[in-house]
């Protein structure tokens, strides 16, 4: 196991390497130019002349991506173009919003989706089997940003002054607020490993009002979090509603269900004892990579919901040729979604004991 | 295995949460949001018998050795705790309009020397003398605005104002119908007829003050023919443009300059008038000049929405196919932005789509920057052009401004450096609950608009770059700037004349190159300090002086003090 860990952690400096070189290099290739982007179009060929020479854009691009990778290896994602913060602080204060958004996704998107593909896997060729396929197929066919639209309108403006009215956009309602964890318990002062997650956890406004017991927040920013995390998990549950339905109806035509069920073993406990548990391997990697897909659907989702996540700075930090920021984010993300997948595969070994560690 | 891995989990959980509890003492961690410093808890005063006389002021400046530097400014100085003089290098008619812009706003010098210029340090505990004090910046999500009870003007009508931001118009728009919001910025065009059919919410339209023109560089041929210019002017159908690609409220451009322009716009003469769409007409000419059968040309633009040119991609297809009736087979060539904005201005583009949208309300800053400016972006500049500009630049009197740009505009009908095309009109949306809104091409007025509940809800598309606004451009960023900051002087609400802010008075010499301004009095910062003549002093050295040690910003770059005031003193070689 640890043999394993240790060769999969090596095995991810090379991709994450390539990743940065990949986007350090998008970055720069792409039209536009940073300098109208954050002196505005007004600036003058003399200022931009001297902001590109300021910020280092002047040099040879591998001299700049040396000086890149020298700072990441310090812990140092450098400044913004635009407003000059530490990049460091700038995805402390974005990550959570996304981490919440996404966690509250592929809740929604795996509970109902398994639900969904059980229900159709075992009622197949039914009217619900039919009906519910139909739904997931249009489900992986919308547009996220379109029905994250659409739901909007829908709860928002339709159902105003109603009991389902749910607001369309921002992290809690106007006039809510929260004080950040570290000034409510007190740890201002940590620093290091400690503190940064202090930090992390004070931006995640959910996990905040949880940890203080500010219910109010935590109603409301719960509140604000239905719709998009409705809008970009919908077509994740299709996928793995799908997946559930035909890994189960697989499952179901071998013998040792047919053998289970002859030993009179109530329906339910052949389903979520015996046939799940085999059945779950194809569905937990089709989750694991729906995570990529989840985080990306964050992007247009933050967007559309106003939310002040990755997305929405890293759609802002593109817009403005922010180069510091879209590689960090990009980095980070890359990150997630490698990790995510390890986890995946690690846990193939608690859900079947045939899949060993090699 | 599942009770090893739960058990592991738990003692990680209980671990942590201990270690967190414990580990108090270290170094300071950042704070998610940007409040203002708590004051400090009032402590009891001694009592004295007499109060110990108030220090007399001294009053600082800042000069420059002669003008050869070539900026606008030759010193500024604090006469008295009440009275600040600036005297510059030459005359300037539009200085007080300058000198009303919210990226001058007046900075408490202590305080803008303890966080040395930099204008990310002022933005953590903004300290201005407005309407509006910062409560509250979550970073990504809104800033909180509570009212100033201490502010020198009427008191704001609203105890809270909270901005916050989308990109998208339709997201906005939503924010509007549901509720949540009280007023936005900018919806799409596409929406006015929906927000004009809700009894809940309700439409402002205004103009911007801008002029979407198309650029011809007189060094290219067959754009170095007088002619070929004139021809091409009388070949394009604005009207036609105007009616099918902008809102309603849009104009046709008759000068450069929009008709609230004064002294600027002409309202008779030559220049008053643009050529008549007469294509015919224009055939013709262009077979004068040796074209009878036309020429193939490149129309160059970017695929960027700006209130002057809404509908770029159209328009210009509507310009290609105009074109075509005379003769001129244009092939389009859409740019990026930045490179598109380079090789115009460097006069690399024959005939391009471009606009200007303006940054204070005077003619200079329309006729100065693209006729007078040593600028290539129609070819050579033509000096009887140059001249009047100039002329008109030196004078305070209004009527002989106007005499001075009655002939600019003769005389640009006559070069067509350019074809001046639109007028565009914008528009934001408020709920109809929302009382005694102004909206203007310079500001609105939130500080007077009325709701119910005492909380001003407003989305704008973009969240502000800074809260301390002498480095920036962004019209999101000074929005911003302008609850929390005020500036010498104002403008006026829904309208682009100057009216009294922090100064109170003011007073040119005949030439308009000294300007006396007399300061308000009992004026506080929010963090208590008092206002007086050394702070727009401070203010403007950090600005101008670029050896100034407050001389920070965000960029470094300080784009509307250059743009304004031409140069930096001390400026690096």
């Amino acid at each position: 196991m640890t043999q394993f860990l240790l060769r999969r952690l090596v095995l991810l400096l090379p991709v994450l390497f390539g990743i940065t070189f990949i986007t350090f290099a998008l970055a720069r290739i792409l039209p536009g130019d940073p300098c109208y982007a954050i002196l505005g179009e007004k600036a003058t060929v003399e200022q931009c002349d001297a902001f590109r020479e300021r910020e280092g854009l002047n040099d040879p691009i591998l001299i700049q991506f040396g000086r890149y990778l020298n700072d990441i290896a310090h812990g140092n994602f450098g400044e913004s173009l635009k407003d000059g913060r530490q990049v460091t602080q700038i995805i402390l204060e974005r990550l959570p919003m996304t981490i919440e958004v996404t966690i509250g996704a592929m809740f929604f998107s795996t509970t109902f989706g398994i639900l969904l593909g059980v229900i159709s896997a075992v009622r197949r060729n039914t009217a619900i089997d039919v009906g519910t396929m139909f739904g997931a197929n249009i489900g992986v066919s919308m547009p996220v940003f379109w029905l994250g639209l659409m739901l909007a309108y829908l709860f928002a403006i339709v159902l105003k002054d109603t009991p389902f009215w749910i607001p369309p956009s921002g992290r809690l309602s106007s006039g809510i607020t929260i004080p950040p964890l570290a000034e409510t318990l007190d740890l201002q002062n940590l620093s290091g490993l400690w503190g940064t997650l202090v930090t992390l956890a004070s931006y995640s406004v959910t996990f905040n009002a949880l940890i203080t017991g500010n219910f109010e927040v935590l109603r409301d920013a719960l509140w604000h979090l239905i719709l998009p995390c409705v809008a970009v998990g919908t077509i994740p549950l299709s996928i793995i509603a799908r997946m559930t339905r035909s890994s189960l109806l697989e499952v179901f035509g071998l013998d040792y269900i047919r053998t289970a069920r002859a030993k009179g073993l109530r329906e339910r406990v052949v389903i979520l004892k015996h046939a799940m548990r085999n059945a779950l391997l194809p569905i937990v990697t089709v989750v694991g990579l729906s995570v990529g897909g989840l985080m990306s659907g964050a992007v247009l989702t933050e967007t559309v919901f106003a939310l002040p996540g990755v997305g929405t700075q890293l759609v802002s930090a593109i817009l403005s040729r922010d180069y510091a920021v879209v590689q960090a984010f990009t980095v980070i993300i890359a990150l997630i979604f490698v990790f995510v997948n390890l986890i995946v595969d690690i846990s193939y070994v608690f859900l079947d004991p045939r899949v060993r560690m090699q | 295995m599942k009770r090893k891995l739960f058990a592991l989990l738990s003692l990680f959980v209980l671990a942590s949460m201990v270690l967190a509890a414990c580990g108090g003492a270290a170094t300071a961690t950042e704070a998610p949001v940007v409040t203002e410093e708590p004051a400090a808890p009032p402590t009891e005063a001694p009592v004295v018998a007499t109060e110990p006389p108030a220090p007399a002021f001294e009053g600082t400046s800042v000069s420059a050795e002669s003008c050869d530097y070539g900026g606008e400014f030759k010193s500024i100085e604090a006469v008295d705790a009440t009275t600040v003089k600036f005297t510059l290098c030459y005359p300037d008619p539009a200085f007080l309009s300058k000198v009303a812009f919210a990226a001058f706003a007046i900075q408490d010098g202590d305080y803008l020397t303890e966080m040395g210029g930099d204008s990310g340090k002022l933005s953590e505990a903004p300290n201005g003398t407005g309407p509006y004090k910062v409560a509250e910046w979550v970073r990504g999500d809104h800033i909180t605005f509570e009212a100033n009870p201490d502010f020198w003007g009427d008191a704001p009508a609203n105890q809270t104002l909270i901005f916050r931001w989308s990109a998208e118009a339709s997201a906005r728009l939503l924010e509007l119908q549901s509720g949540t919001a009280d007023g936005i910025f900018l919806p799409s065009e596409d929406d006015y007829e929906t927000i004009e059919a809700d009894s809940n919410l309700k439409l402002y339209p205004y103009e911007t003050g801008n002029i979407f023109y198309i650029g011809m560089a007189n060094t290219i041929p067959p754009f170095d023919n007088d002619k070929v210019r004139q021809a091409v002017a009388m070949a394009i159908n604005k009207q036609q443009i105007v009616d099918n690609f902008y809102p309603a409220g849009s104009a046709v451009a008759e000068q450069f300059v929009p008709p609230s322009f004064s002294p600027g716009y002409s309202s008779s003469g030559d220049g008053a008038k643009w050529y008549t769409y007469d294509p015919a007409a224009a055939k013709a000419l262009l077979a004068e000049a040796g074209f009878p059968d036309g020429f193939d040309v490149t129309l160059a633009y970017r695929d960027v929405v700006r209130v002057y040119l809404p509908n770029v991609n159209q328009v210009a297809q509507e310009i290609q196919a105009q074109l075509a009736e005379i003769g001129v087979r244009v092939t389009i060539n859409k740019m990026e932005s930045g490179p598109f904005l380079e090789s115009a201005a460097a006069g690399e583009q024959p005939l391009y789509l471009l606009g200007w949208g303006m940054d204070y309300p005077d003619a200079t800053n329309f006729y100065d920057f693209h006729f007078a400016s040593n600028a290539t972006r129609f070819g050579n500049e033509w000096p009887d052009l140059v001249e009047e500009i100039k002329a008109a630049a030196q004078l305070g009197d209004p009527a002989e401004r106007q005499a001075h740009y009655d002939e600019v505009n003769r005389l640009i009908k006559e070069h067509v450096p350019m074809i001046p095309v639109a007028h565009g009109t914008t528009a934001n949306a408020m709920s109809a609950g929302v009382g005694n809104v102004v909206m203007g091409p310079l500001n609105e007025n939130f500080e007077q608009m009325t709701t119910a509940s005492g909380q001003l809800v407003w989305v704008q598309s973009a969240e502000p770059i800074m809260l301390s606004c002498g480095d920036e451009t962004d019209g999101e960023t000074l929005r911003a700037c302008e609850q929390i900051y005020d500036s010498l002087l104002g403008y006026e609400f829904g309208g682009v004349a100057p009216v009294p802010a922090l100064a109170t008075a003011w007073q040119p010499n005949t030439d308009a190159t000294e300007w006396t301004f007399t300061l308000r009095e009992g004026v506080t910062f929010h963090n208590g300090a008092t206002f007086d003549a050394n702070d727009v002093v401070a203010t403007y050295a950090a600005l101008w002086d670029a050896s100034n040690p407050n001389h920070k910003g965000n960029t470094g770059v300080f784009e509307y003090f250059t743009g304004f005031f031409a140069q930096f003193l001390n400026a690096p070689k």
